[in-house]
């Protein structure tokens, strides 16, 4: 059964071309690119960006859940927004009606924020 | 109407109590006449789902059209009352308090590019060559509607489907017309395409009389069925028929009501469902809808009003409003303008989802409710015995079951508080300041680093949305916190606005990062001292330090009226703080308080609550908080408004009032002192344990400004907020 998991995360917002060339720490990092304007690095344990106005903080305000393929589709069971299959695609929107975000790949991650966790959980039966 | 063929029973249905045996491929509804009887209270039956006459409560559920769903063994049916509605299920009020856990219905969501509904010639037309959906009644996928997208529910075997289709085609044919005459809603009247089912169906029909356009009316016995029909030949001459059975032949009406209902260009009909068939003569005398009982003198009636337009002829005279949406009274009732104005018929009338009755589990399979978030100490809160409640899309602790004892630990000793709900949102930029003087009423350029200024947030109107505090970290970088519930609107209004007027500043919203506790009461900065906090900032101050090991940015503030420190830090760190918070603060009394008491607190110093005591119209100046607003700068938002409304008098003002005895409940009316007139009403009260009275706070209508008013049969005098230390010595000690 997945678990949605606190993670050590960084968050970033900034010029978009600042993010584009932002440098990461950490051994696995995924980026999921937000918004425009703002990036969420799962797993970095540090962000360089050229941006002396950025907003550059520590994250501990989202949780993750690793997800196999069979787990994935179970999850978009929970969603009325076509779930992207190309790996590498982020997708943002309600599942099962809570906020969250799934990025999709090996294993593909489903993210929320950590207040909205057990709500999550409990709706998708994990 | 009997069996007429001995054919094998495949198992027995109860109606109304009575078990009625059924054959192999039998509806309900054909079961019912091959019994003798007939499934609804009269009325020409057409067993194509067509028409009202058939529904019955089946297995619990009501409105079903017998004719469509196949009898099962053990199935119940009932009819519905003669009068009136069928009565909803007998619920216990109890139950809708919990999460529902009665039927888990599945749902299967899908796209398709073309979706056809109905699987006779004209559908498969329509499909053949496409990457089509056929969507057939006959196949067990009953479409209950089509909604905006376009979108098509249906009810398919084992759930729901929910199919987005970029083309929806409507396939279903056409109905037979039904009668609208006297006798028309006795029992024992079939449509043409009804009897050949029935007779297909081994039914013996007995005495079978054809009519079509002859047909006068139907002459019934005491028992409501059908013994003769009288017609009218070509020659005028009427003649009386008896018989058991009326075969009614009115011609053909498109079978369209789902392509009324679909306002886009998405959503076609073919086939028999587009055709614009012949209509019926108009109705001379009779019931025109039968679902809703319409007759030819309400249609006249309401003409005569003046409803000749066929949606307000409708709503006026309530023909096509019942669970057929017109499927047996829409020719009629256009036949019926039609003759009145001497021109074409009006286009048919909207139709609505459902088409088909759907139960609530139906309808809310696979949706949600709204998801109230937990903050990182809810498992603390109930540790403690704390009684949770939703508030500001939060799970709160309303109480810990002390409400006076968390009261007095922030008067007179120290307590702590979850306010890690409120917003916060970090923005940053060359053009902050620039920013922020344009959206708040404030000054903010000359708030200093470390220093902090509560303020309202105006929308363009000047009334109040939101308010808070403005915390500058830096020269270009602010802190701003919201309330709780108008956070996300905050940001989205502060975000809009940058974006906007193309300022260089970023937001972030750090409102589920960041955790918060407050920390109050005369003893609160010797508790915070033992836990690492040397300096603390002075009123309106913040700094950031660690508290007990968690880095925390300290803002001094007050909301209870007392010396209070919030400690926002992520939310990683919140149960240890709190924790090592609870246990230093041990000797100190240390208690937590919950919402309850933090408004009675709060209450006593006469602050608002945006949501809870404000309105939608609600201005600085109703509040009592000009003070908050400096109109000398030259622009923010709401500064228009607020500047033409100055010479305009209040009609009413948010006040305190005081009197004896137990708090009255909010919202209670306030009236003027003679009783005789509602002048407005309270948004907070409160049983002041200091001061041992009943405090509210609420609004007053102008022109009855007066000093003594009524409230809960009481008498209340208007007093001055703060109730409580209006000098704010406490807050600042």
């Amino acid at each position: 059964m997945p678990a949605l998991e606190p993670v050590e995360a960084w968050r970033v917002v900034a010029a978009p071309a600042a993010l584009d060339s932002a440098r990461w720490s950490g051994d696995v990092v995924d980026v999921l690119r937000i918004a425009p304007d703002e990036a969420l690095g799962i797993g970095a344990t540090g962000v360089t960006v050229d941006d002396p106005d950025g907003i550059v903080e520590p994250e501990a305000g989202f949780v993750v859940a690793l997800l196999g393929p069979d787990q994935l589709a179970a999850v978009a069971a929970h969603v009325d927004w076509p779930m992207p299959a190309e790996h590498g695609t982020l997708a943002q929107g309600k599942i099962g009606g809570v906020p969250s975000k799934a990025l999709v790949g090996e294993p593909s991650l489903v993210v929320t924020n950590a207040a909205y966790a057990d709500e999550l959980a409990r709706r998708l039966g994990w | 109407m009997t069996d007429a063929v001995d054919r094998p029973s495949a198992g027995r249905i109860a109606v109304d109590g009575r078990p009625i045996a059924f054959v192999e491929g039998d509806s309900v509804a054909v079961a019912v006449v091959r019994s003798g009887e007939v499934p609804g209270r009269g009325g020409a039956l057409c067993l194509a789902g067509d028409c009202g006459n058939c529904l019955a409560i089946v297995d619990r559920i009501a409105y079903v059209r017998t004719c469509q769903v196949g009898a099962r063994p053990g199935m119940v049916v009932e009819r519905h009352p003669a009068q009136g509605k069928p009565a909803l299920p007998s619920t216990d009020l109890r139950d809708l308090t919990r999460v529902p856990i009665g039927q888990d219905i599945p749902v299967r969501r899908a796209h398709a590019e073309v979706a056809v509904i109905g699987g006779a010639r004209s559908g498969r037309q329509a499909a053949e060559g496409r990457n089509a959906v056929m969507l057939d009644a006959a196949g067990g996928m009953e479409v209950v509607g089509i909604y905006p997208g376009p979108a098509i529910v249906a009810r398919e075997p084992g759930g729901m489907l929910h199919l987005e289709a970029d083309d929806i085609v409507v396939a279903t044919g056409s109905a037979d017309i039904q009668p609208v005459c006297p006798g028309s809603d006795l029992a024992g009247i079939v449509t043409a395409r009804a009897a050949e089912r029935l007779v297909a169906a081994g039914i013996d029909l007995g005495r079978v009389v054809r009519v079509g356009r002859e047909l006068i009316r139907f002459e019934g016995d005491g028992s409501g069925r059908v013994i003769a029909v009288v017609t009218r030949a070509d020659d005028g001459a009427q003649a009386t028929t008896p018989c058991d059975t009326v075969v009614v032949d009115l011609g053909r009406a498109p079978r369209d009501v789902l392509a009324r209902m679909a306002r886009s260009e998405a959503v076609s009909a073919v086939g028999s469902a587009a055709i614009d068939h012949p209509l019926p003569p108009s109705p001379t005398e009779g019931i025109v809808c039968p679902c809703m009982g319409t007759t030819v003198d309400d249609l006249e009636a309401a003409w005569a009003k003046g409803y000749t337009e066929l949606e307000l002829l409708k709503r006026a005279s309530w023909a096509g409003l019942g669970p057929c949406q017109g499927g047996a009274c829409l020719p009629h009732v256009r036949a019926f303008i039609a003759d009145r104005t001497g021109g074409p018929p009006p286009d048919p009338f909207t139709a609505r989802p459902a088409v088909r009755q759907i139960t609530l589990a139906e309808a809310a399979a696979d949706t949600t409710i709204d998801a109230f978030r937990r903050t990182p100490l809810h498992d603390e809160h109930l540790a403690l015995g704390a009684r949770m409640d939703r508030f500001g899309g939060w799970w709160r602790p309303w109480h810990y079951g002390d409400v006076v004892g968390e009261y007095w630990a922030v008067r007179e000793g120290v307590s702590i508080g979850d306010v890690s709900t409120l917003g916060k949102v970090i923005v940053s930029g060359p053009d902050v300041v620039e920013a922020l003087e344009r959206i708040y009423p404030c000054h903010v350029a000359d708030i200093k680093v470390g220093r902090s200024r509560y303020a309202l947030l105006l929308n363009e109107r000047g009334h109040v949305m939101d308010d808070g505090m403005i915390l500058r970290d830096g020269e270009t970088r602010f802190t701003l916190t919201f309330t709780s519930g108008g956070a996300a609107n905050a940001e989205m209004w502060i975000r809009d606005w940058i974006d906007t007027w193309d300022l260089r500043v970023h937001v972030m919203d750090r409102t589920m990062s960041l955790a918060a506790i407050n920390v109050t009461g005369p003893f609160a900065k010797e508790l915070l001292g033992r836990l690492g906090l040397s300096d603390p900032p002075r009123f309106l101050g913040h700094v950031r330090t660690e508290i007990a090991g968690v880095p925390c940015h300290v803002m001094r503030l007050s909301f209870t009226g007392e010396a209070a420190f919030e400690l926002h830090h992520s939310i990683d760190g919140s149960v240890a703080l709190w924790r090592a918070l609870m246990e230093h603060g041990r000797d100190l009394g240390i208690r937590a308080h919950g919402l309850q008491a933090l408004f009675g607190l709060r209450l006593e110093k006469g602050h608002v609550i945006v949501g809870m005591d404000t309105e939608l119209d609600t201005t600085p100046r109703r509040l009592g908080m000009d003070w908050a607003v400096r109109m000398e700068k030259p622009s923010f938002i709401g500064r228009a408004a607020l500047a033409r409304t100055a010479g305009i008098e209040d009609e009413r003002r948010w006040v305190g009032f005081a009197m004896d005895g137990e708090a009255p409940p909010e919202g209670s009316p306030i009236w003027d002192v003679a009783g005789d007139e509602i002048i407005g009403n309270v948004t907070g009260s409160w049983t002041s344990p200091l001061l041992g009275q009943a405090l509210m706070l609420g609004w007053q209508r102008r022109g009855r400004f007066d000093d003594r008013v009524a409230i809960d049969g009481r008498e209340a005098v208007v007093k001055p907020t703060p109730f409580y230390d209006p000098e704010g010595l406490r807050a600042r000690a």
